[in-house]
């Protein structure tokens, strides 16, 4: 195996041409984990640690863009990530321990797509956008189109996740993901993340996604609109969360059976909404 | 691997406790294992090698890591602290003290990434209650279930404890 260290983009994207079964490693704290149990051999190694311009959060009016290699930790810290995108920063906060926040990354998380992890769900309900490059090019990808089956997404041979794209939603949003581990740090058997306008006690914005409930995050729009419109009353959210477990296919492992699975998701769902209602900041 | 796979090796420049090293090393190699086996410093401890159980956990630039996850070679750019790198000489660190002092030690496996968890945490927030000391070292599993006195020395370093 040859590691190599590109110091740029361009440079990163030319060995992914050249070679034939070149990875790239991000913060490593899965691929060097599945490397160490021989679930995985590569050939060569490319490391994106160099790469200045993938890393960092940046804003402007419309948007936040959050580097493909800035790290939990600092996502997780980040007072740029407010309103709805306290989605991101919450589940941020909430993935596993600090030693792993310090070295995992958004994109090296989304691009292993794990649907057990926090970040797929709350990108879901932040209505992220992923943005890819290679050597042809960038192309922005819908989240809702990213993560395509357990482990699989539509990233192309070549590319590069670049950067998360948020849109800062509709004004005087708030967003908050809630899991339920088995221990302090373990991956979720079920999360929610939610985001939500309330105007006076009435619901009237909702965009809810659930984690660990099938191979990819999963949004129903009837859903939401169930909730919107309503108080958030307990009829409301129960409507929405029969909706979401629904569609929900959660597997039956270590975490929890399918059927504890269901049972969670309505309590989660009410938990995450409950948070929102009363206004309290969205923190971990 | 098999013994018929050529092991190509690279160079690596690592900084471990204010020492340079020049090495070279295959890169599929952690971070840990070039710690322990080439420079010798056994401190942080080969348990799950998944990044689980806490107890290889070494400092980077000052915030804990894993260092059974981390490959030598992405730690290049940055500065390593092994517990080895916590004393001055024979005068322990203060939450080394501490951990002494409280008996937090029990077969002591643990210990060496549960110091190096308990010294980020202190450097980030010198004054953690004991739900932050939990969320802290929440990440190092200490086998023999000793965590009641551990966390009891890191709160000997707090100001409240000192009243």
């Amino acid at each position: 195996m040859r590691y190599l260290a590109p110091g740029s983009l361009k440079e990163a994207l030319d060995i992914l041409r050249r070679e034939d079964d070149a990875r790239c490693i991000a913060g490593g704290a899965t691929l060097v984990a599945m490397m160490n149990a021989d679930l995985v051999a590569v050939d060569v190694l490319v490391g994106l640690g160099r790469i200045a311009e993938l890393s960092g959060i940046t804003e402007t009016d419309d948007e936040v863009r959050i580097g493909a290699m800035t790290r939990h930790a600092e996502i997780a810290a980040s007072p740029v990530l407010t309103g709805a995108l306290g989605v991101v920063r919450s589940a941020a906060g909430q993935i596993a321990h600090p030693a792993v926040r310090n070295m995992g990354t958004i994109g090296g998380s989304i691009c292993h797509a794990d649907p057990a992890a926090d970040f797929p769900a709350a990108l879901l309900a932040a209505d992220a956008t992923i943005e890819a490059a290679s050597a042809e090019g960038t192309r922005q990808i819908p989240i809702g189109e990213f993560f395509e089956d357990y482990f699989e997404t539509a990233l192309r041979e070549g590319e590069i996740v670049t950067a998360i794209r948020l849109p800062r939603g509709p004004a005087g949003a708030r967003g908050h993901h809630v899991k339920f581990s088995r221990v302090d740090g373990d991956y979720a058997t079920v999360s929610v993340s939610a985001v939500l306008v309330m105007a006076g006690a009435t619901c009237s914005y909702a965009r809810i996604a659930l984690g660990s409930s099938g191979p990819v995050p999963i949004r129903v729009t009837a859903a939401e609109e169930a909730l919107v419109g309503s108080p958030l009353d307990q009829a409301a959210i129960a409507e929405a969360a029969r909706l979401l477990a629904e569609a929900a296919d959660p597997v039956d492992d270590v975490r929890g059976t399918t059927e504890y699975r269901l049972m969670l998701i309505p309590r989660l769902l009410a938990r995450a909404l409950n948070t929102l209602k009363d206004g309290e900041t969205a923190s971990v | 691997m098999s013994e018929m796979d050529v092991i190509e090796k690279q160079p690596v420049t690592l900084r471990v406790n204010g020492n340079v090293h020049e090495l070279e090393i295959a890169p599929a190699r952690t971070l840990l294992d070039v710690l322990r086996s080439e420079l010798r410093l056994t401190g942080a401890k080969r348990s799950c090698n998944q990044g689980v159980c806490g107890a290889c956990s070494v400092l980077r630039d000052g915030k804990p890591v894993r260092a059974c996850i981390s490959l030598a070679f992405a730690a290049e750019d940055s500065e390593i602290t092994t517990i080895e790198g916590l004393a001055d000489g024979n005068r322990l660190s203060r939450v080394q003290q501490a951990f002494v002092d409280a008996g937090a030690v029990q077969c002591g496996f643990c210990m060496p990434a549960m110091v190096i968890a308990a010294t980020a945490l202190l450097n980030e927030n010198p004054n953690p209650g004991v739900e932050e000391i939990r969320h802290g070292l929440g990440g190092n599993i200490c086998r023999c279930s000793g965590y009641v006195k551990v966390v009891d020395a890191i709160l000997s370093l707090t100001e409240g404890s000192k009243s």
